[in-house]
C-alpha cells in the first residue's frame, strides 16, 4: 500500500496520445454541437409552432436518456442502416447530437436575451430575415453564450470518458490499458482524476478569459 | 441453440434491470443528499481544516468523470488498500460521492441566499446557531434548493447507466445482453431509452410536486 506513480513514467506517452485523442474528439464534438445548437436554437425561436415544437421534442429527449445509451444505440444501430463509420466517427457524431441538446438551451437563452429593439431597428432598416439572423442575433447571442457554452464543453470533456465504452482509446480508454498492464489501477485513475479535473480547470479558466475579452464593451449589460 | 427471438421474459428482464437502475438511484439519491448537506453545515460553521478539504474534494469529484471515479473505486482501492468492492458497492460509493458534491455546491449556495440580516436579526433574538439553522434557514434553502437538486437528480438517473461497464445489472446491461442476443439494436436501444425517459420525467413531475409545497408560502394567493 504505497503510492508509486514511478510505474508510470514507461507509459506517459501512452495517456498522453490518449489525451490528445481526448482533445481531438472534443475540439471537433464542441464545433459540431454549436453549429448544432445554433439551428435548434433558431428552431426553437421561431415564429412557426411545429418548428418549435420540433426542436423542443429532440432537446428534451437528448438530455432526458443517457449518453451510454445514446451512443450504444449509434454504435450498434447505425451499421443496421448500411452505414459503417468507425468508433472516432460514431463518438464525434454522438457527442455534438447529444452536446447540441445543451448547446441550443445557451444559444437560446442568448437568443432571448435580446434587446427587442435591435431586432426591430433591423427590420426597420429593410435587412432580410436571413441577414438579421447570420449578422445580427446570432454574434450577440452567441457572444453572451460564451460562459454557458463553455460548461457545455467542460461536460463534454467529462462525458467523452464513456466513448472508452466503444473501444475509442481515448484518455480513460488508454488508462484502462495501462492499469491492466502495470497492474497498478489505483495510480493510474487516481492520476486519470488529477488530470481531468486540471484539464477542465484549465478550460473554464480560458472560457472565461474569452467571455471577458469578447464582451469587453457590454460587460454591465449582460454579465 | 439460440433465441435471436425476443420473448415474453425479456419483458422481466428490463423491468428486472429498470429496478436495479431505480433502486440504486434512490439509494445513492438519499446518502448524497444527506452527506452533501452535512458537508455544507460544516462549512456553515467554518469547521477550520475540514471545510476546505470537503470543498477541494467536492470541486475534485465534480471535475472528473464519473466513469474514472467508478474505475478508481472498482478496480483500484482493492488493488491499493486490499479491500473487496463488489460492483454494487462500487456505485453505491461512487454515486453517493458524486450526488454529495452537487448538492454541496447547491446547498451552500442555499444557504448564502438567505440574507444575512435575518442571520443577524435571529441571533440577536437570543437563537444559537443550530437554532438558526434549523429555523431560519434551512426551510428558505430547501425551497431555494429544490430546482436545481431535481436537474441535479434526473442528471444523476442517466448517470446510473455507467455503472453497467463495471457489471452490474442495470438497465443499460440488460439493453447490451438483449442487443447481443437479438442483434436489433434499434428495438432494444429505443426501449431502453424510453424507460430511462419516463424514469427521467417521473423523477422531474415529483420534484415539480415538492418545489410547490416548499414554495407554497410566498405563492400569490390573489387578493
Amino acid at each position: 500500500m504505497q503510492l508509486d506513480l514511478s510505474v508510470l513514467a514507461p507509459h506517459a506517452g501512452f495517456l498522453w496520445r490518449g489525451a490528445i485523442l481526448t482533445a481531438e474528439v472534443c475540439g471537433l464534438a464542441i464545433l459540431g454541437s454549436v453549429v448544432l445548437g445554433a439551428l435548434v436554437a433558431i428552431a426553437r425561436t421561431a415564429s412557426s409552432r411545429w418548428l418549435r415544437g420540433l426542436a423542443a421534442v429532440y432537446v428534451d429527449l437528448f438530455r432526458n436518456v443517457p449518453f451510454l445509451v445514446q451512443l450504444f444505440f449509434f454504435y450498434y444501430g447505425l451499421p443496421e442502416l448500411g452505414i459503417y463509420i468507425d468508433a472516432f466517427t460514431t463518438g464525434v457524431l454522438a457527442l455534438s447530437i447529444a452536446g447540441g441538446a445543451y448547446a441550443s438551451d445557451a444559444i437560446r437563452s442568448g437568443i432571448l436575451a435580446i434587446d427587442p429593439g435591435i431586432i426591430e431597428a433591423a427590420e426597420v432598416s429593410g435587412l432580410s430575415r436571413r441577414v438579421i439572423f447570420t449578422r445580427i442575433v446570432l454574434p450577440i447571442a452567441l457572444r453572451t453564450s460564451i460562459r454557458p457554452l463553455g460548461s457545455v464543453l467542460i461536460n463534454m470533456i467529462l462525458t467523452s470518458s464513456i466513448l472508452s465504452a466503444i473501444t475509442l482509446n481515448e484518455l480513460t480508454g488508454s488508462g484502462r490499458i495501462v492499469a491492466s498492464d502495470t497492474f497498478r489501477p489505483f495510480e493510474v485513475y487516481a492520476v486519470l482524476l488529477v488530470a481531468y479535473a486540471a484539464l477542465t480547470w484549465t478550460v473554464s479558466l480560458a472560457v472565461n478569459l474569452l467571455h471577458r475579452r469578447m464582451n469587453r464593451g457590454i460587460t454591465q449589460a449582460v454579465a | 441453440m439460440r433465441y435471436t427471438e425476443f420473448t415474453p421474459y425479456d419483458i422481466v428482464l428490463l423491468a428486472q434491470g429498470l429496478g436495479v437502475s431505480l433502486a440504486l438511484f434512490l439509494a445513492t439519491s438519499a446518502i448524497g443528499l444527506v452527506l452533501g448537506t452535512l458537508w455544507a453545515v460544516t462549512r456553515f460553521y467554518r469547521v477550520p481544516v475540514l471545510s476546505q478539504a470537503l470543498a477541494f474534494l467536492a470541486e475534485l469529484l465534480k471535475n472528473s468523470p464519473v466513469l474514472v471515479q467508478l474505475f478508481l473505486v472498482f478496480f483500484g482501492f482493492p488493488a491499493f488498500f486490499r479491500v473487496n468492492v463488489t460492483p454494487v458497492e462500487a456505485a453505491l460509493i461512487t454515486l453517493s460521492a458524486n450526488t454529495a458534491a452537487f448538492v454541496y455546491v447547491i446547498a451552500v449556495s442555499g444557504i448564502e441566499s438567505v440574507g444575512r440580516d435575518q442571520i443577524e436579526a435571529a441571533r440577536v433574538f437570543g437563537l444559537t446557531r443550530w437554532q438558526v439553522l434549523r429555523r431560519v434557514i434551512a426551510p428558505q434553502a430547501a425551497a431555494f434548493a429544490t430546482g436545481p437538486l431535481v436537474a441535479l437528480l434526473v442528471n444523476q438517473l442517466q448517470v446510473t447507466s455507467l455503472i453497467s461497464v463495471i457489471g452490474v445489472a442495470d438497465l443499460t446491461k440488460i439493453g447490451n445482453i438483449l442487443n447481443l442476443r437479438t442483434l436489433k439494436p434499434f428495438v432494444v436501444w429505443t426501449v431502453v431509452g424510453l424507460l430511462y425517459y419516463l424514469a427521467a420525467k417521473l423523477v422531474a413531475l415529483i420534484g415539480a410536486r415538492i418545489e410547490t409545497r416548499l414554495r407554497a408560502h410566498s405563492a400569490w394567493r390573489g387578493l
